[in-house]
């Protein structure tokens, strides 16, 4: 018999493969739901190898039908469900704000509105987020920090987090919200700088690439490794009480930070020079231009810095980050490496 | 003369793909809408990413979608399209049933979003609307032509219904240059696996490599006019490139049966489909409607349009694209 019934909305992105990983190794009936499209791609959980787990049962869904959310909750029996669906990309967000508030916002409330219609004893994840904080009013920041977000991504999820909360407070319904810092792998998509980064130096590499172009690289992020993270979300629904938990590693590091230590994973030492837009970086041996500044990559509102504090989920759930950002960045380059050696890097 | 620009909605999915291909050969700047940018890099345009003289030369991607109707304005006044190709929206009429609000809103409201940007532009472009066989539901005649009456069974083809109507509601009310075209059933490789084509030839391909046993359907008694996708868009195509604008169906004309569509699928690979071929009664989910099948003889008198590739020779190609898949 299966432990438990879980429901993880979001099951192609990177935190819903590994967050599947964690529940099928402890036992889960697991129900994934995903949106189609005619590109639909299940390669994450394929270099999981959890795709074809005979407990894992991958479900066609759309956040935004209320209708379908309440047959979705009464078909699976599911008693925790995980909402990690969303339009998840902050520079899309500027250009598609009705949609990101529709999925992002409004999903949440679908969720929710279900939840409590069909059987308020479900446990509820609801994935906030650290653009929340945006032009941070204080540091670093804990669940205490009052919000001020830059995107109308970080004003949705905003949404999500406060709807979540405000269905705990009013109909006593488990809603744990998990402000989540910045979380990687080499599971991330190519949208995601991490990961663009990995990527390119792995073709810089190998040949097939010549220039990395970035955007502001002076932005200060507080980066830990996903799988670490879903572990935590994991533990927020076992908890005797829903409540509010940063997940973070409470060390910050600049964009330029993080492409210096890729291109250091692949032995490749980077000269710094010049400011602003002519900043440019260049291999220390060959004098090669390899980095360089392109302002089209620039937001309408950035976010410069975020630094959390997760005491509180270590106190409480017992949750500490294992993964430096040194083993992380490592693993990312490895992996892409590995991929575009055989050109097959998604 | 200055080229020609073209819009493309759904430009990532099959038809879009293959219609920006054909205007792309024939000069054309092509504008597409795609909503998710994590997903273009995998999909069916991806051949003309590592195109530099392609991609952002001749072809623009724009991240947008029809919730996002002021961003869809400021995207389209820019690209100031000749011609507009409205492909896309959730496509199956099975999963509508499922999900008949987000069906609604992305396959019905978004036409009324789209006709309303177009309606105010200051030189409005031609727009084709790609329908489908399914407003017709269970028609009472056989087979159905641009005068035979909707009659959706399906919360999709409803709203496919209402998105038609709209377009032609525009050419009458406003002198827009709008059509629709009636699309039966077309195939190509680039078809998604969840279609029963693409499962058959995926399943062939897959027992003839050794790698699946047998085959599981629920029914074979189904039959469908099938078509070759790229005659489809070729045929779109023709419809805003006529000097007037109206409706068309594009079909073969021909019924063929799932059945038919099984054995010549394991033709191709030299086995006999009785040998691997289970049924199973659970996978039965709706009542088959009747067959529908087309009639496009207006197309081939006014567009001199006739579809290129037959049934066996559309089973063959998508079989062997399957094998070829395999051995990557």
């Amino acid at each position: 018999m299966y432990k438990k019934t879980a429901l993880i909305t979001g099951v192609t992105g990177q935190d819903g493969a590994y967050l599947v990983k964690l529940l099928l190794n402890k036992g889960y009936k697991v129900y994934g739901t995903y949106r189609r499209t005619s590109s639909v791609n299940f390669w994450r959980m394929q270099e999981l190898g959890v795709n074809r787990h005979e407990n894992l049962h991958l479900v066609e869904f759309d956040l935004t039908d209320p209708g379908a959310c309440i047959r979705l909750l009464e078909k699976t029996g599911a008693t925790e469900v995980y909402n990690l669906a969303a339009q998840s990309f902050v520079g899309v967000s500027f250009d598609q704000p009705h949609t990101t508030a529709q999925i992002t916002a409004l999903g949440v409330l679908n969720l929710l509105e279900a939840i409590r219609f069909v059987n308020t004893q479900i446990r509820f994840y609801q994935a906030s987020t650290s653009e929340m904080f945006g032009k941070v009013q204080e540091v670093p920041q804990k669940e205490t920090t009052t919000f001020w977000p830059r995107s109308p991504y970080g004003v949705a999820k905003l949404y999500g987090h406060w709807i979540t909360l405000n269905y705990r407070e009013s109909y006593d319904i488990f809603g744990a919200s998990g402000i989540l810092f910045n979380h990687e792998s080499p599971l991330r998509g190519q949208e995601f700088v991490t990961r663009k980064i990995t990527d390119s130096v792995a073709k810089i590499k190998q040949g097939k690439l010549d220039v990395l172009e970035l955007g502001n690289i002076d932005a200060k992020r507080d980066w830990g490794y996903a799988e670490d993270y879903v572990d935590g979300m994991w533990r927020m629904l076992q908890a005797d009480e829903p409540d509010t938990y940063v997940l973070a590693t409470n060390r910050t590091e600049t964009v330029r930070d993080f492409v210096s230590m890729s291109f250091r994973g692949v032995g490749i030492e980077l000269n710094w020079q010049g400011e602003g837009e002519q900043e440019i970086a260049e291999d220390t041996e060959s004098g090669k231009l390899l980095v360089r500044i392109n302002p089209k990559f620039y937001r309408p509102a950035e976010v410069e810095l975020l630094l959390g504090d997760a005491s509180k989920a270590k106190e409480k759930l017992g949750w500490v980050p294992k993964t430096t950002l040194e083993e992380l960045c490592k693993m990312m380059v490895e992996a892409d490496l590995r991929r575009n050696e055989v050109n097959a890097s998604y | 003369m200055k080229d020609k620009i073209a819009f493309i909605t759904g430009i990532t999915g099959q038809d879009g793909s293959y219609l920006a291909d054909h205007l792309l050969e024939q000069g054309y700047t092509v504008h597409g809408l795609v909503h998710r940018p994590d997903s273009v890099g995998s999909s069916n345009i991806k051949h003309h990413l590592a195109d530099s003289k392609i991609f952002n030369k001749r072809l623009f991607l724009h991240t947008g979608s029809f919730e996002d109707a002021t961003h869809l304005r400021r995207v389209i006044y820019k690209a100031k399209p000749d011609e507009f190709y409205h492909l896309a929206g959730q496509s199956s009429p099975r999963l509508s049933l499922e999900l008949p609000e987000a069906t609604v809103e992305s396959v019905g409201m978004a036409t009324l979003r789209l006709l309303e940007i177009l309606r105010d532009l200051e030189h409005p472009s031609k727009f084709l609307y790609a329908s489908s066989s399914e407003v017709f539901g269970s028609p009472a005649t056989s087979p159905q032509d641009e005068m035979t009456p909707v009659n959706p069974t399906t919360p999709y083809g409803a709203a496919k219904a209402f998105s038609q109507q709209m377009t032609c509601i525009y050419r009458m009310a406003y002198g827009l240059q709008t059509c629709s075209v009636i699309l039966y059933n077309h195939e190509s490789p680039r078809r998604g696996g969840h279609f029963v084509t693409m499962k058959i030839a995926r399943a062939v391909a897959r027992i003839k490599a050794g790698q699946k046993k047998g085959l599981t359907l629920g029914s074979l008694t189904g039959r469908r006019d099938w078509g070759w996708a790229p005659d489809y868009v070729r045929g779109m195509a023709l419809m805003l490139q006529a000097g007037t604008t109206d409706d068309y169906v594009l079909a073969t004309g021909e019924l063929h049966s799932v059945e038919q569509l099984v054995e010549r699928a394991f033709q191709c690979v030299d086995l006999n489909w009785k040998d691997y071929v289970e049924f199973d009664q659970s996978l039965v989910t709706t009542v088959e409607p009747v067959a529908p099948c087309g009639n496009s003889n207006k197309a081939e008198r006014l567009l001199g349009w006739k579809p290129t590739v037959q049934f066996d020779e559309m089973v063959q190609r998508l079989v062997e694209s399957e094998i070829d898949k395999l051995t990557i």
